[in-house]
């Protein structure tokens, strides 16, 4: 019998800002040991501690083709991610998990792979996105549809960037609201469908944002022929435990944090609430 | 094995058991209404009582429940889990109260099992009182899980007058027995067909309160409930979540670091999904900011066949306390009873 809410100690080696209320953090085991043994997919989420104030959910934005260190991205939004934000290098915080099914990496490979993401969605897609990339001939066409607010609230502005001057890699941002100095895109993330040219039939489209844009974008994607099947997401819920206990994050008899948060359309259809 | 332990040997036992470690009993509390409590003496056991209104449920899941300590060591946290791995004896507890800890331990027993829970329940000995005069609001012959148990128990104690009858249902039962040996014998033929005519009459003192599962069931677990009929339900409903604390069965827990003596306690403690706030996420969205929506999550996670399956019984014991505490009247009864009939009773 495991200690299921023992929590591991890891020590923040980086922290770095994002946008005004977002930050990446970078967190790596003080047991190297523990560090050695965590294994995650993309997809699977951290029950992130920071010690007197709690623990919260957070999903893995690193990817685990990348070993060694996590990385975390998160919006100050909350009593934890307040105190959390406060955090600087060196200071520890507990990890438990990793928890949740992920994505289905394997079941992937050989496709055309579609992100769309909305604002501070983007981080559970950049585990996967980072994972496609590095073992890039094992899948077919990479297209990154990335809207946020403003450009300011843009996350991995450098990463954007990179991706952008890929070959390999087609990258779409748009912003609702523009600033002067801003040339691109301007717009819901939806807009971006009518610039890119889509194969339903050969690509799965990973889906993660606020939920209004979530069900915009996949009414899009299903009237341009994508089957549910074929149209993934990550759902969000208020969650404790991380492991099917708490009930807080069920839904009907299912459980956000066990039996998802990664969900095909056709199974969160059938989700009843 | 059935065993006979005479009236007058009981304070003998308690005296042994109370030797072995807590023994928690219904007691009479400061203000007359009997109470589960930690036992001083034998004196202050009462076998003659209603349930109280709080299961013994509190001594295996804590409202504050102890999970980790967590030391800050100049820069270094120290993290140690919390257990509590005292022997325990829940003495005279009431056959739902018994089936609603089974229900408990098969659900924390689940992978990834939870040691903090089982680790308590592996030191607990359970000693039942079976009822021979049903409680009035109790409808626990729709839950088999009373007024007398087959299983489940350690021990299941049955007053005959004069003496108890003792039914061993574990080796944790043998061994409560071998406390204090020589005042059990076995049981004649006499003593048991007295036990059971005493089941079969308990069966038919209960009182008006009946909750008929299955058709309500059907209708939980097909989405075939209406949702005026929840809306209106719901109107009923103060958003106490008294029928949370009082039940047997429910066990949804929130996790907290709380201060003791310059360290931290990360504690699960006791939360309700009646509340607003039980799924609001720190962004604000709120999947269930509507009354009818957390009353229908209460209901399908009790009455639901998915959960049926998954937990081989349904979440409710039929020990009628939440008809007690609910101001509303939305308790498992009469909401059963609304959905199985499509009409709130107004």
């Amino acid at each position: 019998m495991n200690d299921v809410f023992l929590p591991d100690i890891a020590c923040l080696e980086k922290v770095r800002d994002e946008t005004p209320d977002t930050k990446t953090f970078t967190l790596r085991f003080r047991d190297h040991e523990n560090g050695n043994q965590f294994h995650f997919l993309p997809g699977q989420f951290l029950e992130l501690s920071v010690f007197g104030c709690g623990e919260a959910p957070f999903c893995i934005a690193s990817s685990p083709t990348r070993p060694g260190a996590l990385e975390t991205t998160v919006r100050r939004t909350g009593q934890l991610t307040d105190q959390l934000h406060k955090l600087g290098n060196g200071d520890e915080v507990g990890i438990r998990g990793p928890f949740g099914n992920g994505f289905d990496v394997q079941a992937a490979r050989g496709k055309d792979m579609l992100f769309v993401a909305g604002g501070i969605g983007l981080p559970p897609l950049r585990s996967l996105i980072w994972n496609v990339l590095d073992e890039r001939d094992r899948f077919g066409k990479v297209t990154i549809l990335y809207g946020a607010r403003t450009p300011a609230d843009l996350v991995y502005k450098d990463e954007l960037e990179a991706w952008g001057k890929r070959s390999d890699v087609e990258l779409l941002v748009t912003v609702d609201v523009a600033e002067a100095y801003w040339t691109g895109n301007v717009g819901v993330v939806p807009i971006l469908f009518q610039k890119v040219t889509l194969h339903p039939e050969s690509t799965l489209a990973y889906v993660c944002g606020p939920p209004i844009m979530i069900r915009f974008v996949v009414r899009d994607l299903l009237t341009r022929g994508f089957k549910e099947e074929s149209v993934i997401s990550t759902l969000e819920r208020m969650m404790q435990c991380g492991i099917g206990k708490c009930n807080h994050c069920a839904i009907g008899h299912r459980y956000v944090c066990r039996d998802g948060p990664v969900f095909n359309y056709h199974q969160i259809a059938e989700l009843v609430e | 094995m059935v065993f006979t332990l005479p009236r007058e040997g009981t304070t003998q036992w308690l005296a042994k058991l109370l030797e072995a470690g807590e023994v928690v009993a219904p007691v009479r509390g400061p203000c007359g209404d009997v109470i589960f409590s930690t036992l001083r003496s034998p004196a202050q056991v009462v076998w003659d009582f209603e349930n109280p209104l709080h299961p013994p449920k509190q001594f295996v899941l804590p409202q504050t429940d102890p999970l980790v300590k967590i030391k800050l060591n100049g820069q270094r946290h120290e993290v140690e889990p919390l257990h509590d791995d005292a022997p325990r004896t829940l003495f005279n507890v009431r056959s739902c109260d018994v089936a609603g800890i089974a229900f408990l331990t098969r659900m924390h027993e689940a992978e990834p099992a939870d040691a903090s829970y089982l680790r308590r329940v592996q030191n607990l000995t359970i000693i039942s009182l079976a009822c021979n005069t049903p409680c009035p609001p109790g409808f626990c012959t729709c839950t088999d899980s009373g007024p007398f148990l087959s299983g489940g128990y350690d021990l299941q104690l049955t007053d005959l007058g004069g003496s108890f009858l003792v039914e061993v249902g574990s080796e944790k039962g043998e061994a409560a027995m071998a406390k204090a040996p020589d005042l059990f014998r076995k049981a004649d033929e006499n003593e048991v067909t007295q036990r059971k005519a005493l089941e079969a009459a308990a069966k038919t003192h209960f009182g008006p309160e009946t909750c008929h599962f299955g058709s309500a069931m059907r209708r939980i677990s097909t989405g075939r409930v209406q949702d005026e009929l929840w809306e209106k339900m719901a109107d009923w409903c103060l958003e106490c979540g008294g029928c949370n604390f009082v039940c047997p069965t429910c066990y949804c827990f929130n996790v907290k670091d709380l201060r003791q003596n310059g360290t931290w306690i990360r504690c699960r403690t006791w939360d309700s999904c009646q509340y607003a706030a039980f799924t609001l996420e720190a962004s604000g969205h709120n999947p269930r900011a509507q009354r009818k929506e957390r009353m229908k999550r209460r209901f399908f996670h009790k009455v639901s066949a998915q959960y049926y399956s998954r937990d081989n019984m349904v979440g409710c014991v039929g020990c009628g306390r939440c008809i007690k505490t609910c101001l509303g009247t939305t308790h498992m009864p009469a909401v059963v009873a609304a959905i199985r009939k499509g009409k709130w009773h107004e």
